[in-house]
């Protein structure tokens, strides 16, 4: 009996890991290809407003940023590498957190965050706190997101 | 301790690889194909009704000959199909053979945002032969601007906005991910033309869509 409940409720975190990674992977899926698919230059002047980098690096980051997005959110969709991935996940949204909670507390004027291009957006402070949920379910991807995953089915993954 | 480089994660290795791979592909035909979000040009510089059955997006550069040419024949297009077209014009100025263009561009959108982009766009067509490989800068900017009713010193500050310049440079950036290499280029509810006759083959081809749309004449 006590080890029925041990394997359903392993099976419950288990489920809640796939979501979370699943759910993870969508919006950076999401986030990643809406940024490719218009100009670099758009995202640039998003990231701009965060008067933290000048054009030059800015562009550079809004070239690189949205690759980095899509590729960890399909590899983790796919559950490839999925503790590295989620873990990469994690460690960018820290970094946004630290970019937006910056722009929050100096009273920037940032009319799009650039979070999923560069259309408006929502407040810093909403930005922030849905961060935090997305930082959550990376946490549990990092933990239990093996399940039903292409490290699982071959046995292997970091 | 199972060592990191081993036959398991060689294959998640290659799988990745095949998935990068096949998502960088789709990125960038999706680009070509131009499935990327609209951004919308300025009110001014977008003419027919929102809900027309065919959109027709121009890039274009105020010192082609060719460019002029075609927005004749949108003008025409424009009368013939009351509320069936919606033009939206994006700016691709040329500035490696064209000098003046980018700055044709920021006068004529500065021009816009005072009512006056069609007056203005058809004067700096109209003159292109004169100003268009100009050494120094024109002074047909000016002439158009007067007569037209605008402050010169109000245009030129305007043009010289970091504002101004960063929507044309959008626009060219735009232009650049969808593959935008000559003037003019129109997408026809998505579809690529190229110069004056690819658009008339494709006007052509309106009452087709127009047809298929329901809409009729």
């Amino acid at each position: 009996m006590k080890r029925e409940t041990i394997t359903s409720k392993r099976t419950a975190l288990d489920l809640a890991g796939l979501l979370a990674r699943l759910a993870l992977a969508g919006v950076f899926i999401y986030a990643g290809a809406i940024k490719l698919l218009a100009p670099a230059e758009e995202f640039a002047y998003a990231i701009e407003t965060y008067k933290v980098t000048g054009p030059q690096l800015s562009l550079w980051a809004a070239y690189i940023m949205p690759w980095l997005e899509l590729f960890s959110g399909l590899l983790l969709a796919a559950g490839i590498f999925t503790r590295f991935n989620a873990l990469f996940c994690g460690a960018l949204l820290l970094f946004f957190e630290v970019l937006l909670g910056q722009a929050w507390l100096r009273g920037l004027p940032v009319t799009s965050c650039g979070c999923f291009g560069s259309g408006g957006s929502n407040s810093l402070g909403y930005e922030f706190l849905q961060n935090l949920v997305f930082l959550a379910l990376a946490y549990l991807a990092f933990r239990r997101g093996r399940f039903f995953s292409a490290d699982g089915a071959l046995g292997g993954g970091a | 301790m199972r060592p990191v480089l081993n036959k398991t994660n060689a294959r998640l290795a290659a799988l990745a690889g095949a998935v990068l791979f096949t998502a960088t592909v789709a990125v960038l035909l999706a680009r070509q194909y131009a499935l990327g979000p609209a951004r919308p040009a300025p009110d001014f510089r977008t003419f027919g009704p929102p809900g027309a059955p065919v959109r027709i997006e121009e890039y274009s550069d105020f010192a082609c000959g060719a460019c002029r040419g075609a927005a004749d024949k949108l003008n025409e297009a424009l009368k013939v199909y009351p509320g069936k077209l919606r033009v939206e014009l994006k700016h691709y100025p040329l500035s490696n053979i064209h000098p003046w263009s980018l700055q044709a561009a920021a006068y004529a959108d500065c021009a816009g945002a005072r009512g006056k982009f069609k007056e203005y766009a058809a004067l700096l067509f109209e003159g292109q032969e004169n100003w268009g490989e100009a050494k120094a800068e024109p002074g047909e900017f000016r002439d158009y601007a007067g007569r037209l009713g605008l402050d010169w010193e109000e245009l030129k500050a305007c043009s010289n906005d970091p504002k101004t310049l960063k929507a044309l440079k959008l626009d060219i950036a735009e232009a650049e991910l969808k593959g935008v290499n000559a003037t003019p280029t129109f997408f026809i509810n998505g579809k690529r033309a190229v110069g004056p006759a690819q658009l008339l083959e494709q006007l052509r081809k309106l009452d087709k869509l127009l047809a298929a749309d329901g809409a009729g004449r």
